[in-house]
């Protein structure tokens, strides 16, 4: 198998007397799904954000296509969180700009792009999820799964080599989850590498290849997903599959 | 009705006195305007300083300068501030206008990065982490996404700090400088004659005032018919 995109090993992080990691490792390979799941403050989010370094790991090693992120420099850092995607619980749009600032302010900024050449890769990707039309508007005339699915849009921008999901669909009306798990389907069908947090367990059983158990901060355990929804080995993890509705 | 024309001839035709109004709001606009955007340019640096130093622990010697800085600015008033800057600080600095406006944008500068500061806190946490989450740098960071968020949140507390400062500039007078309220004051003197002086200044005074909440009326409404309601910023 080829060198794994993200290499995460003996991840430790804590807040005051909080010990919210206590060393998760783990490989990301390119055109893997990786779906977390657990019981909140099981680490999983924390996990997440350590692989962009939104939270700095006070112990442990993140290599992201080969270079030790952990320990780069400012401006290394900024150029590896431009190639990892992120979508947040609560979308994040930027509410001062329109949609399609929204999404070219990033390749303009950081990739340089010229500004025709952004908003003509931005107005493609909003077609593909059917916004296009929202291109002129702001956040706030938008549906929470509108938002969304604009949020995706944003970082697609970049052209990513992962996309990182902290929840995607916890924050939105039940009747706008299946739009924004549509567009996440669509992306893992085209290859995209991604890594899930969420409490959709359907989503995890249909479109995940490898499906992570964190309970109180490890690992608990991992497997394909037939092997973590058929065959659960562990109680704690038969004991959360039963409290969550499938 | 007689007495009032002689009187207003005598106060403002007479010697063409009223040319002491209309150049003393000439200074007064200056050092006022100058002053505000002085304030703006300090107000913005130390309100950055400030809220990255709470926030992330950034610039530590900065933040201590920083917090000198209001403590002693706020902690003193404005005429000895002023009084200090003319003979002693400045003594050798010819120009009393650039002194004025000096010791006013740094009065206010204070009382801006405050204003400032509780705006960069006002906005939720979520839009930096989308931001750097994009590979946006801190600073482009801050000033492409937080600080025009900042600004909105808190425009109605930074026009009201630009309204006390403008008012605050009629103390000029104390460093011989002919603003408005010294105009009034010397038409005062040479007449003797103080209703319609002094209430004209007032009335001036009230008419600037007037105008400038009036621009920052529309200016908040056009901000507000673009981006979110800041208050309620789920987005």
């Amino acid at each position: 198998m080829q060198d794994a995109l993200l290499k995460i090993w003996g991840l430790k992080k804590r807040y005051g007397s909080l010990e919210v990691l206590k060393g998760v490792s783990t490989d990301i390979h390119s055109g893997e799904v990786v779906v977390m799941i657990g019981p909140s403050g099981g680490g999983k989010s924390t996990f997440l954000r350590c692989m962009n370094l939104l939270e700095t790991p006070d112990e442990g090693l993140v290599y992201f296509d080969g270079v030790d992120i952990v320990s780069a420099d400012e401006a290394q850092k900024n150029r590896i969180r431009s190639e990892m995607g992120m979508v947040f619980q609560h979308f994040n749009l930027f509410p001062h700009l329109s949609i399609l600032d929204n999404i070219t302010l990033a390749p303009r900024l950081v990739r340089k792009l010229k500004p025709e050449a952004a908003e003509k890769k931005a107005m493609e990707l909003l077609d593909r999820v059917g916004l296009a039309d929202k291109a002129k508007a702001y956040p706030q005339q938008l549906s929470g799964g509108q938002k969304q699915r604009i949020a995706i849009v944003r970082s697609l921008a970049m052209e990513p080599k992962v996309m990182l999901f902290d929840e995607p669909t916890s924050a939105l009306d039940p009747e706008m989850v299946g739009e924004v798990l549509d567009v996440m389907k669509d992306l893992a069908k085209n290859g995209m590498t991604m890594v899930v947090v969420t409490h959709e367990m359907r989503f995890a059983r249909e479109v995940s290849s490898r499906v992570l158990f964190l309970e109180g901060g490890r690992i608990a355990e991992e497997g394909t997903p037939a092997e973590i929804f058929g065959s659960p080995k562990s109680d704690r993890l038969r004991l959360f599959l039963g409290k969550v509705s499938m | 009705m007689s007495a009032f024309l002689e009187d207003f001839a005598l106060c403002f035709v007479k010697n063409g006195r009223w040319q002491y109004l209309v150049n003393g709001l000439g200074v007064t606009l200056e050092v006022a305007l100058a002053a505000i955007a002085m304030g703006l340019v300090v107000g913005f640096l130390v309100a950055v300083v400030r809220s990255s130093h709470d926030k992330y622990g950034h610039f530590p010697v900065l933040n201590f300068l920083a917090k000198t800085y209001l403590t002693v600015i706020r902690g003193t008033p404005m005429v000895v501030q002023l009084l200090i800057t003319y003979y002693i600080i400045l003594r050798s600095v010819d120009s009393k206008i650039a002194i004025a406006i000096l010791a006013f944008g740094l009065n206010s500068g204070a009382y801006q990065a405050e204003i400032i500061r509780a705006g960069i806190v006002s906005v939720d946490p979520g839009q930096m982490e989308a931001a750097r989450a994009l590979g946006l740098s801190y600073w482009r960071a801050m000033t492409r996404i937080i600080l025009p968020q900042a600004v909105r949140n808190v425009l109605p507390a930074l026009g009201n700090e630009f309204i006390v400062l403008m008012k605050d500039t009629s103390i000029v007078g104390y460093i011989a400088l002919i603003d408005l309220a010294k105009g009034g004051d010397i038409i005062r003197s040479q007449t003797y004659s103080v209703y319609l002086p002094y209430l004209t200044v007032a009335g001036v005074y009230l008419v600037l005032v007037m105008t400038f909440t009036a621009l920052l009326g529309r200016l908040e409404r056009h901000l507000r018919a673009t981006g979110a309601d800041p208050v309620h910023n789920d987005s």
